[in-house]
């Protein structure tokens, strides 16, 4: 099953797609994926059910979250409203060690995303701070990010034994897709997202035509 | 600065009015540099002459921010957003009045950002010609 | 490069991708035209000085050719809202492509919406933006 792992709504402040449209742009390009999940900037989204869609196209389509920390942005697999409860996730200050704690201690999973960007992604932060223990995951490829950012990304994974995931960081309907993670099994929902991530043997995946 | 200060002390004021005249030589010249090849865009002569959308965010009032706006840092421009209501035709005279419409923040490539949305609305003989929202980001200045 | 009806869209459909022209002198050309004479967008070694690789395009001329991408495609299309975000410098005198994709469509008010992007030679999205526009 592949899943594209980050993506934004019209939720998101930033965000310009309609997750119906997401649905659509899939079916109609044929893309070769099973679903996404929307990680939206600084929240979770409780309201939304995508139920209806998700049955009326046949793709998964999941909710996380992608908070901002003093090692960059992170998404979030799993919230729960303990876990909301726990930290701030519209704070943008939020220490990395925190969300990874705390995202452990409530089943959920933190991964740093498009780790080779300056500042937003944690690369930078580990070479000046070191590293924050607890990361075993980060984003390896990233719809938004060039080249050389991923190459980075990749590095930082090989480097320190992390795994990587994939997510196309889509902000409008057409970017959807062009990155995702490839799982060896079925991922119904959050529950089995996460625990597909904690058994590891994903691989992340990418579309993009540059590098 | 704290975000929600900023909001509670600026947001829907507003802090600048001024008038301003769409040009035809100034339209057709704008068209034909970003691309336009429709003749309403291009040609003063055909019936529909009028200025493509984008035409308003020429107009610059006296200034980008409130008069005593707290100095963040320099204001970069992030984008623009314009909603047209009806055609600027040349000869059009609009108002242009401002207000701060939003103000987040959030991190990106250059740090710790505040994004401050500046609103312009055009009017023509008191109708609402033009929205344009102005989408400008302040990097925060270091500490320490 | 003619009029377009509603029912000729197709969802999905790619607008002609067109290559502007950040030329030095188109880009002074609009430069003049907005009262936006500076050398950051008119003069190589001046925006060099202020620390850019070059002189750059003015984010409402980018804005204003990812407009110019729907008109090129249907002449007749109105423009409602089109809102562009800048990502990155657009750099004069360097290669760009506009390319554009048909990703909503209301068909009670005839009304669609198009993700629009700039992107530079390396395939670098510069300013991405939607546009929504209503056809007869």
């Amino acid at each position: 099953m592949i899943l594209d792992l980050h993506a934004h709504s019209i939720k998101s402040d930033d965000g310009r797609a309609k997750v119906e449209n997401y649905c659509q742009w899939i079916r109609k390009k044929e893309l070769p994926i099973d679903g996404f999940v929307l990680t939206e900037h600084r929240q979770f989204d409780f309201e939304s059910d995508y139920g209806p869609l998700a049955k009326e196209f046949d793709l998964r389509i999941l909710k996380g979250s992608e908070v901002e920390t003093d090692y960059g942005h992170v998404l979030v697999f799993g919230v729960s409203q303990p876990l909301v409860d726990a930290f701030d996730f519209a704070s943008i200050r939020l220490p990395l060690h925190q969300v990874l704690e705390e995202t452990e201690r409530h089943g959920a999973i933190a991964v740093p995303c498009h780790p080779g960007r300056t500042r937003v992604g944690m690369c930078a932060h580990a070479e000046e701070r070191g590293l924050v223990p607890g990361v075993r995951i980060v984003e390896v490829y990233n719809g938004g990010s060039r080249g050389s950012e991923d190459a980075a990304a990749h590095d930082l994974a090989e480097k320190n034994g992390y795994l990587g995931t994939g997510g196309s960081d889509a902000h409008i309907v057409s970017h959807i897709g062009r990155c995702a993670t490839r799982f060896p099994g079925p991922v119904d929902d959050e529950a089995t997202l996460v625990e597909a991530l904690r058994s590891g043997g994903f691989e992340a995946v990418t579309w993009k035509s540059t590098s | 600065m704290e975000i929600d200060e900023l909001k509670r002390d600026w947001l829907d004021q507003d802090f600048d009015e001024m008038e301003f005249e769409a040009k035809a030589e100034e339209i057709v010249d704008f068209a034909t540099a970003s691309g336009e090849t429709a003749p309403r865009f291009v040609d003063p002569s055909h019936p529909d002459f009028q200025a493509p959308p984008t035409f308003v965010t020429r107009f610059h009032g006296r200034r980008l921010l409130p008069e005593e706006f707290p100095k963040l840092g320099l204001p970069l421009d992030a984008g623009k957003a314009v909603i047209q209501k009806r055609p600027i035709r040349a000869g059009s005279r609009l108002l242009g009045r401002s207000h701060l419409h939003d103000i987040y923040e959030k991190t990106g490539r250059s740090g710790r950002m505040v994004f401050l949305v500046s609103r312009m609305e055009l009017y023509e003989d008191g109708q609402l010609a033009s929205i344009v929202d102005s989408r400008m980001v302040i990097r925060e200045k270091p500490t320490g | 490069m003619s009029g377009k009806a509603f029912s000729d869209i197709e969802f999905g459909e790619d607008l002609p991708a067109f290559k502007p022209d950040t030329s030095l002198a188109n880009v002074t050309k609009f430069a003049k035209a907005v009262g936006m004479m500076t050398g950051r967008f008119t003069d190589h070694e001046a925006a060099r000085k202020q620390g850019l690789p070059g002189a750059i395009v003015p984010g409402i001329m980018s804005q204003a050719m990812l407009a110019a991408l729907v008109h090129r495609w249907a002449q007749n299309a109105t423009i409602e809202k089109i809102d562009t975000i800048f990502r990155a410098p657009v750099l004069v005198d360097q290669e760009h492509a506009i390319s554009g994709v048909v990703t909503d469509m209301d068909e009670d008010e005839h009304r669609i919406e198009i993700d629009l992007t700039l992107e530079n030679a390396a395939g670098e999205t510069r300013v991405l933006g939607t546009a929504t526009v209503r056809l007869p």
